[in-house]
């Protein structure tokens, strides 16, 4: 799995590090504050054959290429109410009924998990690996967990947009690529674009061949346009999700960790959230709250890798050295029982059993506090101009 | 050119003529849920069902009243502690593998023998839950494979659209597969800090427009109108942690309170399991 890939440092240094994270402000080996992110450099449009294409290099070195490529497809029919037949939902369809589609057109529209298939590639796993489809799986949840992406790829009630979504690492995973991944996403998606529908109704789906005129997938609300903002519904402010890495050592909170300070993680949680966009909320005014209207999406545990790192050794409990040297025998096993249970100062030992509620609920709280990180992050993004 | 030699079937697809019958009206009826919000379904643990593995086990959830929708049905077996190839480099710890299959006939739609990434999903999940509990450093250079094979999901058959219900099973798999595995571990004589077990909670709206949402343990979502909710938890109850935790949903971020209830809920039913889970590993003691 890519989270607990092995990291070679040695118990000792493992003890340092925890300590110095636990420290009150902790101390990271980067020198960035607990809820900064590592400086990135972005760009969309970068693919001319994608619907959407974004790049994101960390400056760690870690880099990754998203592609959304979209396609139309046929609706699978299911007998039942909603049922639409060819000669009645051709393009003979009587005027008065369509236009009264396109009044409850919103409402009507359903969308189908089906509809988006998200790869992740990580250069040196096999494409079969589980932590890949962890990943892929933790990104399309996001994606779809409140149902309305989906329905975004509606077209009419026989066709729909399959939007596919390739996510490439495209540098070897230095750390757990996981906030890469879904920024990298992200941004892809803002600059998503589908043809212009000429098309009405059921009729078999007619595009407008104008690139230009292709509207947005998460149509971009420019604070010039206040007043457009007003009228669309929240819904469509709603940006694509962000899943970020939260992780705690001792009583300290850190985002996104790198693959050093995983390594020493007590528990790491990945939490997608989402937000309406920065002028929708600026529109709406209620002037006194600052910030997003965030939505909780997706919560999972990450397996820190410090589970299976190494355990140091008291000198006092080491044959090699210390006082015990040469006495072998019970004694000295009943040593190594004492040093199994009992912590010291300094010595390493990898986390066991899970994590308090307390911690969990904490980290859920730091993430979603409004004006936080997660408002800064979206805010960052909003910001990186797409072509 | 095209095929002349075989009658063959339309290009297009056909639906199949679909009766307006008087029993169907009466099964497409959604009752609900039964049970008060607080209670779980009934469980049953067995443990030592495969003589050739260390350690196994199978559980079976009771299905609920309504015909037609089948129980959870698990088997387990755990292989090892046994020493890794040589090939493979040290480890301090024991190496665990999970693996969790669905039958092919376990759910609605057919699975097919190779594991999909929901399946392997549901395996990183499994392992993550396990490996709070596993007292790892005590086996050095070994390994252990977990195999879960879940012989019927837990679906309702009657329900004849597909309503996005796959997920909300997945999180009702996973907790059996927790609680399953916890118990053939201690079957095969691991050492673990604790029992863990798995529970489920979720955020629930019922039919009828003017109801809110209300909680609830053990959820099946065919009894349900619309989950907004759920999360899936696996808790070691005498030491007081969470060794795994999957929340999935929409929540405002400012209802920070709903989302500590439901976790709240999940720990709830995942204490009930882990009682009969303790009930089951002291009768094979006694």
């Amino acid at each position: 799995m890519a989270s607990s890939q092995h990291v070679l440092l040695s118990p000792a240094e493992l003890a340092y590090l925890h300590a110095s994270l636990s420290l009150a402000p902790p101390i990271r080996p980067d020198g960035r504050s607990p809820t900064q992110f590592r400086p990135l450099v972005a760009e969309t449009g970068i693919l001319p054959g994608t619907n959407g294409s974004a790049r994101i290099c960390f400056a760690d070195g870690t880099e990754a290429i998203v592609g959304v490529k979209a396609e139309v497809e046929r609706t699978a029919q299911r007998s039942g109410d909603e049922t639409v037949f060819l000669e009645e939902g051709g393009a003979g369809g009587d005027d008065d009924d369509e236009e009264e589609e396109a009044g409850q057109g919103l409402e009507k529209r359903k969308g189908d998990a089906s509809w988006v298939e998200m790869t992740v590639e990580i250069p040196g796993l096999r494409d079969d690996d589980s932590g890949t489809a962890f990943l892929a799986a933790m990104l399309s949840e996001a994606l779809l967990a409140d149902g309305g992406f989906t329905k975004r790829l509606w077209i009419n009630r026989r066709f729909h947009w399959k939007l596919y979504l390739d996510i490439i690492l495209i540098s070897p995973p230095l750390s757990y690529p996981l906030p890469l991944l879904s920024l990298t996403t992200h941004l892809a998606l803002l600059s998503t674009r589908l043809p212009r529908l000429k098309s009405e109704g059921d009729e078999d789906p007619f595009f407008d061949d104008d690139w230009a005129a292709a509207p947005y997938l998460f149509p971009r609300t420019s604070s010039t346009n206040i007043a457009t903002a007003k009228s669309t519904t929240p819904a469509a402010a709603i940006r694509p999700p962000i899943t970020l890495l939260v992780m705690a050592v001792g009583n300290n909170i850190i985002f996104d960790p790198s693959k050093e300070e995983l390594a020493v993680a007590d528990v790491a949680l990945a939490v997608s959230v989402t937000g309406s966009s920065p002028s929708h909320y600026a529109a709406t005014g209620t002037g006194e709250e600052a910030g997003r209207n965030l939505r909780l999406l997706s919560i999972r545990t990450v397996d820190p890798p410090s589970r299976l790192t190494p355990p140091g050794l008291a000198n006092a409990a080491n044959t090699a050295y210390g006082p015990s040297n040469g006495t072998m025998g019970t004694q000295k096993m009943a040593e190594a029982r004492a040093a199994e249970t009992e912590a010291a100062e300094g010595v390493w030992r990898p986390p066991r059993g899970g994590a308090k509620r307390m911690v969990l609920g904490a980290l859920v709280q730091k993430v979603l506090e409004r004006g936080g990180v997660v408002d800064e992050v979206l805010d960052a993004l909003e910001g990186v101009d797409s072509g | 050119m095209s095929d002349r030699r075989r009658v063959n079937g339309p290009a297009g697809t056909t639906l199949p003529p679909v009766f307006d019958d008087a029993v169907f009206e009466k099964l497409d009826t959604r009752n609900g849920r039964s049970r008060p919000p607080n209670a779980t379904r009934k469980l049953f643990l067995k443990t030592g069902v495969t003589p050739s593995a260390s350690g196994s086990a199978y559980l079976e959830i009771e299905s609920s009243a309504k015909p037609g929708v089948s129980g959870l049905k698990l088997s387990c077996s755990v292989h090892g502690p046994r020493s890794l190839p040589r090939s493979a480099p040290f480890s301090p710890h024991i190496v665990l593998s999970t693996h969790v299959k669905y039958a092919p006939f376990a759910t609605k739609q057919r699975r097919g023998y190779l594991r999909d990434p929901s399946e392997r999903d549901l395996g990183i999940h499994l392992e993550a839950a396990l490996r709070g509990a596993i007292i790892a450093d005590r086996w050095p250079k070994s390994g252990v494979d977990i195999i879960i094979s879940i012989i019927e999901g837990d679906q309702d058959r009657e329900t004849s659209k597909l309503q996005g219900d796959e997920v909300w099973d997945m999180m009702n798999a996973l907790s059996g597969c927790i609680t399953v595995a916890a118990a053939a571990l201690a079957d095969a004589g691991i050492d673990c800090v604790d029992t863990v077990a798995g529970g489920v909670a979720a955020l629930v709206q019922d039919a009828g427009d003017g109801s809110t949402p209300s909680i609830v343990v053990d959820p099946i979502p065919s009894e349900h109108e619309q989950i907004l909710a759920a999360c899936c938890v696996a808790y070691l109850p005498t030491r007081d942690e969470v060794t795994n935790l999957w929340f999935r949903g929409d929540l405002p971020a400012s209802d920070l309170e709903l989302y500590t209830s439901i976790v709240e809920h999940g720990i709830q039913a995942s204490k009930n399991a882990n009682r009969v889970l303790i009930d089951c590993l002291s009768g094979t003691v006694g």
